[in-house]
């Protein structure tokens, strides 16, 4: 089976905001462009056979909020599956997800639900949206790289004694009061960044794809990926975050 | 009194406004009125609220009550609106502050509003409709609606059971408000030459009642169409009260329980529209089909998506998408598709500009299939726009589409635009973009240039 990579798809109809399916095509096509074969299973709500264990990678697109807590009672039987697998493996979810895999959601109705608890992160609901650009540093099997992506920003996130994933150039990040972006956790990659940031940033796809062949004794791939497109999109969307008009005062782009 | 003062004074206003634009749909009037009188609305006199219709979702709501302020019109009943769009609490004080007598009487047989279905509930507060049609809660401008529960929570809030809404039988989303009041009357299309089906790796959306999968038969329009759970009972009607049928592309007609329909728009998504228009029709204004029907033939939507220019011998079509709407860009998408002609599309998605800040957000494309575009003969892509043209060309070749075949343009420079239209060999030209390009475009045509 090593030739294979298997990728699970974690609730795509019941988690979908925005086109987080390109995170999917992206790990598809690096897998498919270093000669394996590629399956993607999709896990749902009715999933009876569901066992982290069996596959390389795993990802959870944002979703509404209303239907976090009938996932939670889902995932609740495979938590330790989970803690395990992201031990080792990727693991990739996006936006108000991550709270599916914190301590405590806490709505803007003046109730709370437990999420998973895989992360001791508090989330709470916000009252008005908050859309922007995100831009940060981080560091994923031991390569460094820079982020771009979008955010849109329903909740805070309380990371209290977790690592963060990155350090903000750019955004609002976690709280828009810090420089914090999402979290990492072991090989979990938690973060605000929404759509297909896997397709965006190729840098971060191909040190998935890394660790999915060390996972599996493959020596990773030597021949590199042409990124010339990403770079520039790269390049022209950072030009943009730099002399644009904003409120935010956590980062101060100018000065770095 | 002071309702009075915010009344005249508003009244004023809006004359100096006319004075500048006749056409000009505004909420300053209606602001200050509000500024003045906080209830302004709310004491307007003589109105019947079971005479009121609020028109809102996500897309779909201007084309409905131009709709139906068109067939209302025809067949001669005395109507308020505000078809020039000014649609939040403010647009509708003003509106009504011009119709009214000088004491705020108003005169008229029905009261059709569409309103911002995120600004609804204020609305609601001081002119509580007896009557609602949604057309559809979906992905749209995330930057200030977050997701569409955030929509459905507002919506929620203040429908009750004495309302009568009219719901779209094959939206999942909006259909599911079905259980607040047993007062509901749903309209819905049957599959017609353009419904079609997506892959399974495009995602649908949650079941509104029990959080599993909800999955379409096929769809009429993106992420509409006869739907079911695959967990609980929940699903479209087998057919709806008031059901669009035998849709002829060619003669550009249709049916409604056998009162023929001419087509005014053969666009997919505009059949809702029709169908929705109907029931309301005859559900509120009493305005039976047959009497409805000789509306359609002269039907003129007003601030529609469409447009076409004539260039140097070649036709371009210009099709407006909403930003951050996947909808409307699938539905363009479509309409390219099902051309059988050679093509160039020239394609500018472009940096979300609706307010501060800006960002660069093209997400939404993935969630559109371009595969039948792809397969549609075309000659040659053109990717522009400042900022997001990479991205906008990396969704193309996530579809299979050759490099080569891809000119990216990190500009809305017209000039480069319609230098590439130039090089074109086929006449057939499509062309998506922000309206701003597109005027520039249209006034530089215009101008001589062609």
């Amino acid at each position: 089976m090593a030739n294979i990579l298997r990728i699970g798809w974690l609730f795509p109809n019941t988690l979908n905001l925005h086109g987080d399916r390109g995170n999917i095509l992206a790990i598809k096509a690096e897998g498919l462009r270093r000669g394996y074969s590629v399956e993607v299973h999709q896990i749902t709500l009715d999933t009876l056979d569901f066992d982290p264990m069996n596959y390389d990678f795993l990802f959870c697109a944002p979703g509404e909020i209303v239907h976090f807590k009938e996932i939670v009672r889902f995932l609740t039987p495979h938590k330790n599956a989970l803690s395990t697998f992201i031990e080792t493996r990727p693991l990739l979810v996006t936006g108000t997800s991550i709270a599916i895999f914190g301590k405590l959601m806490h709505r803007c109705e003046d109730y709370s639900f437990s999420g998973l608890g895989l992360l001791n992160v508090d989330c709470v609901e916000n009252k008005t949206v908050y859309g922007d650009d995100l831009y940060f540093t981080c560091c994923y099997n031991d390569k460094e790289m820079e982020i771009i992506g979008c955010q849109i920003q329903m909740m805070n996130l309380e990371i209290l004694e977790e690592t963060p994933f990155g350090l903000l150039k750019y955004g609002y990040g976690n709280t828009g009061k810090t420089t914090q972006e999402g979290v990492i956790k072991g090989q979990g990659i938690f973060t605000n960044t929404l759509g297909p940031v896997l397709i965006c940033n190729p840098w971060l796809t191909e040190e998935i794809v890394n660790l999915i062949e060390h996972n599996k004794g493959m020596h990773p791939d030597a021949i590199k990926r042409d990124n010339t497109l990403e770079e520039n999109s790269f390049k022209t969307k950072l030009n943009l975050i730099k002399t644009k008009e904003t409120a935010l005062t956590n980062t101060a782009l100018s000065e770095q | 009194m002071k309702f009075y003062f915010a009344l005249w004074y508003a009244k004023i206003l809006g004359l100096a406004i006319n004075l500048v634009s006749k056409d000009r749909g505004t909420n300053l009037p209606g602001e200050k009125a509000l500024k003045i009188d906080p209830d302004f609305v709310k004491n307007f006199k003589n109105i019947d609220y079971s005479k009121v219709l609020f028109v809102t979702g996500t897309n779909g709501k201007s084309t409905t009550t131009n709709l139906i302020d068109h067939i209302l019109k025809e067949n001669g009943k005395k109507i308020i609106t505000n078809i020039q769009g000014a649609n939040l609490l403010g647009g509708i004080a003003s509106i009504l502050a011009k119709e009214a007598s000088m004491t705020g009487k108003l005169n008229a047989d029905y009261y059709i509003f569409e309103t911002d279905e995120r600004y609804l509930p204020l609305i609601y507060a001081q002119l509580p409709a007896k009557n609602m049609i949604i057309t559809n809660l979906q992905k749209d401008q995330v930057q200030r609606n977050g997701d569409p529960d955030f929509i459905y929570r507002k919506l929620a809030g203040f429908i009750h059971p004495g309302m009568r809404l009219f719901l779209n039988n094959e939206e999942p989303r909006s259909k599911s408000l079905e259980h607040i009041t047993e007062d509901c009357i749903y309209y819905g299309v049957d599959k017609h030459d353009e419904s079609f089906v997506k892959g399974s790796d495009y995602p649908t959306l949650a079941c509104p009642k029990c959080h599993h999968d909800i999955q379409f038969n096929y769809f009429n329009t993106d992420n509409v169409g006869p739907f079911h759970c695959v967990n609980c009972d929940y699903a479209s009607e087998k057919s709806s009260d008031y059901q669009i049928t035998d849709i002829n592309f060619n003669e550009k007609t249709f049916k409604r329980k056998e009162v023929p329909f001419d087509m005014p728009y053969d666009l997919p998504f505009m059949f809702y529209n029709y169908a929705g228009a109907l029931a309301v029709c005859q559900e509120v204004c009493d305005i039976a089909p047959v009497a409805a029907a000789k509306s359609f033939a002269n039907f003129k939507n007003i601030g529609g998506r469409f447009e076409i220019l004539k260039y140097k011998g070649k036709t371009i079509k210009y099709m407006r998408i909403k930003q951050e709407n996947p909808d409307t860009l699938q539905s363009a998408l479509n309409i390219m598709a099902s051309d059988p002609e050679e093509k160039m599309v020239a394609l500018g998605l472009y940096v979300v500009e609706d307010f501060v800040p800006h960002y660069a957000n093209t997400f939404y494309a993935f969630d559109c299939d371009f595969q039948p575009l792809v397969n549609a003969k075309v000659e040659r892509y053109l990717c522009f726009s400042e900022h997001v043209s990479y991205d906008t060309a990396n969704r193309l070749l996530y579809e299979g589409v050759s490099k080569d075949d891809i000119t990216i343009m990190d500009s809305d420079d017209i000039l480069q635009i319609f230098a590439e239209i130039d090089k074109a060999t086929t006449d057939n030209i499509y062309l998506i973009t922000w309206l701003a390009t597109f005027d520039k475009m249209k006034k530089f045509i215009e101008g001589g240039q062609n």
